[in-house]
C-alpha cells in the first residue's frame, strides 16, 4: 500500500482547541485515481496536508511507501516532498517573477540537477503539455488552464509517486476544468502516478475512480 | 548550502527581476558608502590645500621674539623693553649645539620700492642672514639668493618676491643686474623668488625685498638689534625639549628672569603643526562617525525592507518550500540577496564617489583628493559583511515560513 493512515488525530491550538481529524484511516493503492471530498471545514484539507509532509499529526500513524512519516527533520521532510509528491493547487502558485519554464524546473534546483539538465528535462514536460511555446511567458500573460498546465508539469518533474491537487480546478471555467481533469486522468493511466484530488465538486470526483467522502473530520466512504 | 553559479543566478534573478525593491533596498547602503568615501577624500584634499600654505616653511622651526619683562631681576625693574641682538645668534649657535641653523631677521615695515621712477611697489625691506634660505625655502625664478659673502662684504643687493618683482617688473624677463631703490638706497637685483608660501614671519615673502641684514641694521639705524631670530633644530630634535635651554642662554645675556616667559615670545611651529594634525583628527574622527552611521542607517533601512519582503514573499517561499528546498535553502537564499544587494549598492558608492572625487581634483588640480585603491577594497569587505549582518533578521524570518504557507491566498 503506497499511503497508510492509521488513526491520524489532529487538533489546532489557535485560542479555542479545535479538532480537525478525529481518526482518520485510509489507504490508497499505487497507481489509483482518487478524489477527496467534503464540505469546507470537513478537514480535507488538513487531510491533504498532513498527506503531503507539509503539516503536522498528533497521534497516529502515516506510512509512505512503508516509510513512517513522523517527526521528520526539516531535511528530511524537504527531500520527500521533492522525490515522492507533487502538488498542484488551485491557486496554481506560480512565482511570478519566473518564466514557466523557470517554474517547472525549481524542484530540480533544489535536488542540484545541472542548469542545462533541468532546462532540458522542463522543456520535454511543457512540450507534453502543449505548452512549448509559452516557455519564456511570465505567468502573469497566461490563461489560468495554461498556468495550471505549467504547475502539472512543475509537479511531475521529479516523477513523484503521488500527485497532491488541491481544488485543481477551482479557479477555472468548467471548460478548462475538463481539459485539466482529462490530462490529470491520462497522467494516471499513462504515467501509473497516483493520484489524490481534494474537492468539494461532484463532477470533478466523477471523473476519479474512487471518491473518499470526509466530513467533520471523519472518513465515511 | 551550495555555492555554485547556479545559486548565484537564481539570486541574481530573483535581484533583477524585481528591479524596483532591489533598487529601494541597495540605495541607503549606496548613499552610505558614498559619503563616507566621499567625505574622507573631501577631508584629505583640504587638509593638503591646507598643507600648501606652509609649504617651503620648515617644519621644526622656532622663532624667537623679545618682548617687556614682566617680572624685576637684578635690580632691574620689571615692564622694561629690551631687544635681541646680533651677538644671541652667535650665542645662541655656541651654546645649543642641537640647533642647525640660527638665522637673524629684521624688517622694515610700509616701505615701498621703485625702479627708475616709472614703477612702483609696496614691500617689506627684511634684513636677513644667508642661511635664512633653510628657514623659509626660497623657489628662485631668477639669480641667485643672498650669500655668506653678500652679508659680510655688506653688499647692497637684494632678491625680490613675487610681487614685488610683478609689479616693478611687468613686462617680465630676467631682472638680475637691475637696479631698484628702496628707502633712499638703490639695490642690485640679484634674485627673484617665486615661493607662494602664505606662512608670513614678519612679512610675507612675496612682498619682500630681501637684503643682508648687516646692511639693513645700518641703514635703518637699528645698531646691531634684530627683531627676531629664527632656528631649525638638526634632524630628529624636537624644539619643544630645546625650550629651556635657550631662553636660559637668552635671558642670562639680557638681565632677565629666565622663568619670565612673556619676555621671551617663542614660536615653535611643530606646535602649530600639530594643531593642524589635531584638528584634522578630530575632523577625520566626524567624518567617520557620520558616514559609518550613514553606512549603518542605509544597512538598517535594507533589513527593514527585506524583512517587508519577506513578509510580502510568504507564499513564494512557502512553494519552494512545499517543492523541496529545505530551510537552510531558504537561509542561503535570503543571506546571499542581502550580501549580493550590498555589495553591488557598495560598488556602484565606490564608483560613484571616485568619479565625484576625480570631478574635485579637475577642480582644484593638484590637490589629491582621490581616495586610496586599498581604502576601496576595505570599504566594499566591510559593506559584505554589513550585508550578512543585515540580512541575518530576514532571513530568520523566512526560516520560520511552513510549506503549509503554500496553501495561503495570493
Amino acid at each position: 500500500m503506497l499511503i497508510d493512515l492509521k488513526d491520524i488525530n489532529k487538533t489546532y491550538n489557535n485560542g479555542q482547541p479545535l479538532h480537525v481529524l478525529k481518526g482518520v484511516t485510509l489507504g490508497i493503492e499505487a497507481g489509483e485515481f482518487v478524489s477527496i471530498m467534503g464540505a469546507s471545514g470537513s478537514g480535507k484539507s488538513t487531510l491533504l496536508n498532513i498527506l503531503g509532509i507539509l503539516d503536522n499529526y498528533d497521534t497516529g500513524e502515516y506510512r509512505l511507501d512503508g516509510k513512517l512519516i513522523k517527526d521528520l527533520s526539516e531535511r528530511q521532510g524537504a527531500d520527500y516532498r521533492n522525490r515522492m509528491i507533487g502538488f498542484i493547487f488551485q491557486s496554481f502558485n506560480l512565482i511570478s517573477f519566473k518564466t514557466a519554464v523557470e517554474n517547472v524546473e525549481l524542484p530540480l534546483f533544489y535536488q542540484g540537477v545541472s542548469r542545462r539538465k533541468r532546462h532540458a528535462l522542463a522543456m520535454e514536460y511543457l512540450d507534453r503539455l502543449g505548452l512549448k511555446d509559452w516557455a519564456s511567458h511570465y505567468p502573469n500573460e497566461m490563461s489560468g488552464g495554461q498556468k495550471q498546465r505549467v504547475a502539472i508539469a512543475r509537479a511531475l518533474i521529479t516523477h513523484p509517486r503521488i500527485i497532491l491537487a488541491d481544488e485543481p480546478t477551482g479557479a477555472l471555467d468548467s471548460k478548462t476544468s475538463v481539459e485539466v481533469m482529462d490530462l490529470l486522468a491520462q497522467l494516471n493511466r499513462e504515467e501509473k502516478v497516483t493520484m489524490i484530488i481534494v474537492t468539494h465538486d461532484p463532477t470533478v470526483a466523477e471523473k476519479t475512480r474512487r471518491t473518499i467522502r470526509i466530513k467533520d473530520g471523519i472518513i465515511e466512504e | 548550502m551550495k555555492l555554485d553559479i547556479d545559486t548565484f543566478k537564481e539570486i541574481l534573478d530573483t535581484l533583477t527581476r524585481n528591479k524596483s525593491r532591489s533598487l529601494l533596498t541597495g540605495f541607503g547602503v549606496f548613499w552610505g558608502l558614498f559619503m563616507l568615501l566621499f567625505m574622507l577624500g573631501g577631508g584629505n584634499g583640504f587638509k593638503a590645500m591646507l598643507m600648501k600654505n606652509f609649504e617651503g616653511f620648515a617644519t621644526n622651526t622656532t622663532i624667537l621674539v623679545a618682548d617687556r619683562t614682566t617680572k624685576p631681576f637684578k635690580g632691574f625693574k620689571d615692564g622694561r623693553w629690551w631687544s635681541l641682538e646680533t651677538g644671541d645668534v652667535e650665542r645662541l649657535r655656541l651654546m645649543v649645539p642641537e640647533l642647525e641653523v640660527v638665522s637673524p631677521s629684521l624688517s622694515v615695515w610700509s616701505s615701498s620700492a621703485v625702479r627708475e621712477e616709472y614703477s612702483y611697489a609696496d614691500a617689506v625691506v627684511k634684513g636677513i642672514d644667508a642661511d635664512y634660505r633653510k628657514i623659509e625655502e626660497p623657489v628662485m625664478k631668477y639669480g641667485r639668493y643672498l650669500n655668506e659673502v653678500d652679508v659680510k662684504q655688506e653688499r647692497k643687493v637684494c632678491v625680490i618676491g613675487k610681487r614685488v618683482y610683478n609689479e616693478l617688473f611687468p613686462e617680465g624677463g630676467d631682472p638680475c643686474g637691475k637696479y631698484i631703490k628702496a628707502g633712499a638706497i638703490y639695490y642690485q637685483v640679484i634674485g627673484v623668488d617665486f615661493s607662494a608660501s602664505n606662512i608670513s614671519v614678519n612679512g610675507n615673502s612675496q612682498d619682500a625685498v630681501l637684503i643682508p641684514f648687516p646692511v639693513a641694521q645700518k641703514i635703518y639705524r637699528r645698531g646691531n638689534r634684530v627683531d627676531l631670530v629664527a632656528m631649525v633644530g638638526k634632524p630628529g630634535v624636537k624644539m619643544s625639549t630645546l625650550e629651556d635651554r635657550i631662553r636660559a642662554v637668552i635671558a642670562e645675556a639680557h638681565f632677565f628672569d629666565p622663568t619670565d616667559k612673556p619676555a621671551l615670545f617663542i614660536i615653535d611651529t611643530e606646535q602649530l603643526f600639530n594643531m593642524v594634525d589635531t584638528l584634522f583628527t578630530g575632523v577625520n574622527l566626524l567624518i567617520w562617525l557620520v558616514g559609518l552611521g550613514t553606512i549603518l542607517a542605509g544597512a538598517i533601512g535594507v533589513s527593514n525592507i527585506m524583512l517587508v519582503t519577506v513578509k510580502e514573499r510568504t507564499v513564494e517561499i512557502g512553494i519552494r518550500r512545499a517543492i523541496g528546498a529545505t530551510p537552510r535553502d531558504i537561509l542561503s537564499q535570503i543571506m546571499m540577496e542581502s550580501v549580493a544587494l550590498t555589495s553591488a549598492a557598495g560598488v556602484l558608492g565606490i564608483m560613484f564617489t571616485v568619479g565625484c572625487l576625480a570631478v574635485l581634483e579637475k577642480a582644484f588640480p593638484g590637490t589629491p583628493f582621490q581616495i586610496g585603491f586599498w581604502a576601496a577594497v576595505l570599504a566594499l569587505f566591510l559593506v559584505a559583511l554589513l550585508g550578512v549582518v543585515t540580512g541575518l533578521a530576514p532571513a530568520s524570518r523566512a526560516m520560520a515560513i511552513k510549506p503549509v504557507d503554500a496553501m495561503l491566498d495570493e
